[in-house]
């Protein structure tokens, strides 16, 4: 961080803001997930398997439940996003400045009602399964937060800027794409990896409507009582999480408008 | 800026004219700005002065249609823009804000470059520009260009916000209060610039602010706004000083009008007193000459090149006879050049030996003396001619029957 001069006129010599971590800061997060994956395999392998524990507890299949995890979670942020950020920015234009309040209600209701509830729903009432369905659950819990970071971002954004840049001529979508929306960009983010830590973790219950993911390892190793399987299957969802929380937060730092 | 020009100046050209214009904000019973009429000459800084809620700023903003008017008419450079595509009539406007307003995300030279680039120029004009503008509010290009916002001080950031506005090069600016939140000493500085800056581009400006020390600084014209933007008086800062228009005004102005009408004088505008003089090399026999010739208790000594150097007295004399006349009396002080303002001289003279002020020259060679007397008197004609002007004008315009001005 700089510190400025008080001076009013003082030639300011503060050169910009450090806004990256230094690259053995990016690393520390890495090495110790890597540790983590580490010892969890030496455990795993120092352990004579049964055939039930050997079933789960193999290469192909763990590779398969992590894939489909994190195709879970990414489609359902991307879809996320396309819904709740021009969502986000038409609450905040004065025309729906009457129906906000309503559609904010109806969101966060629909957030209270759990993930897991929308999933079974969602496969009883309507026979509704597999990938797709759990796709539309993951959303559905997703959007509020992302929502209400674009609101909030978008409001955040100095009143005086968007005065300026509407008073030198600039169009009204002119002023969002080139002021409303940069400048809320760290908050927007800020609630993509939020949406993107719920996904994760929400996407070990789709399991129960057949979507796979990590999900499946844990409720094998429930139903089968092996503890070993259940450990490997949370574990690994954790490192997972932490490792997608990692990369969101290198995102934040390069897509941060330069200035800010 | 000393004699006060005629209000109507038929010869000059109007280069906006606000026609009935009327605003009334959504669920008000009572209209914002009621009714305005008033014209803005080219090439003249007017300020719009009044109490807080008075709707001057409301009634800049509808000159870009920042803030639509509810009725009447807007019309720039002869061509009425009450209609016309808000985003385009903005970019013939320059804008400054009090907040200043720059993109945070965007460096200095973008910023400035906003309004180039809205109306397509190429790149390497709108880089010359960005440099020519940065040279024209004193910043250096070299230094300044790829900064950020945050990294400049409070005047540097309104530097900026007025050469953004300058941007494309406009015929008229509106100003909302641009020194307003910065730092006494810094405003008086930007003011100052701005002047000059603005005795080279010669824009027409509509300037608002609530401060009437301000308004007369900058004004060549100033619009005192009662109420609901009516106009108490629209006329040049001397005669609002001299000769306010009705109790509103007198009451806006304040006390100390006369001291500030002072800062509107030169002392060039008004003809020096003399003063007995001697040069160095005198005796104190042309000394005493002098002094009993002129009933004054001491005479100003000046050197060979003409500049004041002391005061002698007769007592001086006498105490030592021998003495050179550079070594006896007491030197002198407090002088101003022609260009001082009646307000520097009145604050030298309080403090000056024989309660004059001695006017020299760039040079520093003596010109002659300003007394009292004569800031008195200069006062109380500008009085006289304000209200002879003001009776003249009341007559006009009963005849005239123009409604636009109400006591």
């Amino acid at each position: 961080m700089t510190t400025h001069a008080r001076d009013q006129d003082v030639v300011v010599q503060t050169p910009p803001r450090v806004r990256r971590r230094s690259l053995a800061g990016y690393m520390v997060m890495p090495v110790i997930l890597a540790l983590v994956c580490l010892a969890l395999y030496l455990y795993v392998g120092s352990r004579e398997l049964d055939s039930i524990e050997a079933r789960s507890l193999n290469a192909a299949s763990l590779a398969k439940a992590t894939w489909e995890h994190i195709q879970l979670t990414a489609v359902s942020t991307l879809l996320t996003l396309i819904v709740a950020v021009p969502l986000g920015i038409l609450l905040t234009r004065p025309l729906t400045r009457r129906i906000r309040p309503y559609i904010l209600t109806v969101l966060t209701l629909g957030q209270a009602v759990p993930t897991i509830a929308v999933l079974v729903l969602l496969a009883v009432a309507f026979l509704f399964l597999g990938f797709q369905a759990a796709v539309v659950g993951l959303v559905l819990y997703a959007i509020i937060p992302v929502l209400l970071n674009t609101m909030v971002g978008l409001e955040q954004v100095d009143e005086s800027v968007l005065e300026a840049g509407r008073g030198m001529g600039i169009s009204k979508f002119g002023v969002l794409r080139r002021l409303e929306l940069p400048l809320s960009v760290p908050i927007i983010l800020a609630g993509v990896r939020t949406a993107l830590v719920i996904n994760v973790g929400t996407a070990t219950l789709t399991t129960y409507i057949n979507a796979g993911g990590l999900g499946d390892i844990i409720v094998a190793g429930l139903s089968t009582n092996r503890v070993l399987i259940q450990l490997v299957g949370a574990a690994l969802t954790a490192v997972l999480a932490l490792l997608i929380d990692y990369l969101a937060g290198i995102a934040e730092d390069f897509l941060r408008p330069k200035g800010l | 800026m000393t004699s006060s020009p005629n209000v109507s100046q038929p010869n000059r050209k109007v280069m906006i004219r606000l026609e009935n214009l009327t605003k009334r904000f959504p669920g008000q019973k009572q209209n914002a700005v009621d009714n305005l009429t008033l014209d803005i000459y080219e090439g003249e800084i007017v300020v719009l002065v009044g109490p807080s809620g008075c709707g001057k700023t409301t009634t800049m903003k509808t000159i870009n249609r920042i803030i639509e008017p509810t009725s009447g008419r807007i019309i720039l450079d002869g061509e009425d823009v009450t209609t016309a595509n808000p985003d385009t009539l903005r970019r013939r406007i320059g804008y400054v804000i009090q907040q200043v307003g720059l993109f945070p995300h965007q460096t200095i030279g973008e910023n400035i470059a906003t309004v180039p680039k809205l109306l397509g120029w190429d790149s390497k004009r709108v880089t010359a520009r960005v440099d020519e503008l940065l040279d024209m509010v004193n910043m250096s290009p070299a230094d300044y260009r790829d900064r950020y916002p945050k990294q400049l001080s409070g005047g540097q950031r309104q530097r900026v916000g007025v050469a953004r506005a300058l941007g494309a090069d406009p015929d008229v600016m509106l100003m909302d209060e641009p020194f307003g939140a910065i730092d006494p000493i810094t405003r008086d500085r930007l003011q100052n610039e701005f002047l000059r800056l603005q005795s080279e581009v010669r824009k027409t400006i509509v300037f608002v602010t609530h401060d009437i020390d301000e308004a007369i600084k900058m004004g060549d014209r100033i619009v005192i706004l009662q109420e609901a933007s009516r106009i108490a008086q629209y006329d040049t800062p001397e005669r609002i000083l001299t000769a306010p228009a009705n109790q509103f005004v007198a009451d806006f102005i304040g006390k100390g009008a006369s001291l500030k009408r002072l800062n509107l004088s030169r002392v060039s505008d008004i003809e020096l007193s003399s003063w007995p003089t001697v040069r160095v090399g005198a005796d104190s026999a042309q000394v005493l000459d002098q002094l009993r010739s002129s009933g004054r208790d001491s005479v100003l000594v000046l050197d060979d090149a003409g500049r004041p150097r002391r005061w002698v007295g007769a007592g001086d004399l006498q105490s030592s006879p021998s003495g050179a006349l550079e070594e006896i009396g007491v030197p002198v002080e407090g002088m101003v050049e022609p260009t001082a303002t009646l307000s520097d001289a009145l604050n030298e003279l309080i403090a000056a030996r024989n309660s004059v002020t001695i006017v020299v020259d760039p040079a520093g060679v003596y010109r002659g003396v300003v007394d009292i007397n004569q800031i008195n008197e200069t006062i109380r004609a500008m009085r006289s001619t304000s209200a002879a002007q003001n009776a003249a004008d009341l007559a006009e315009r009963s005849t005239a029957g123009s409604a636009s001005e109400r006591p």
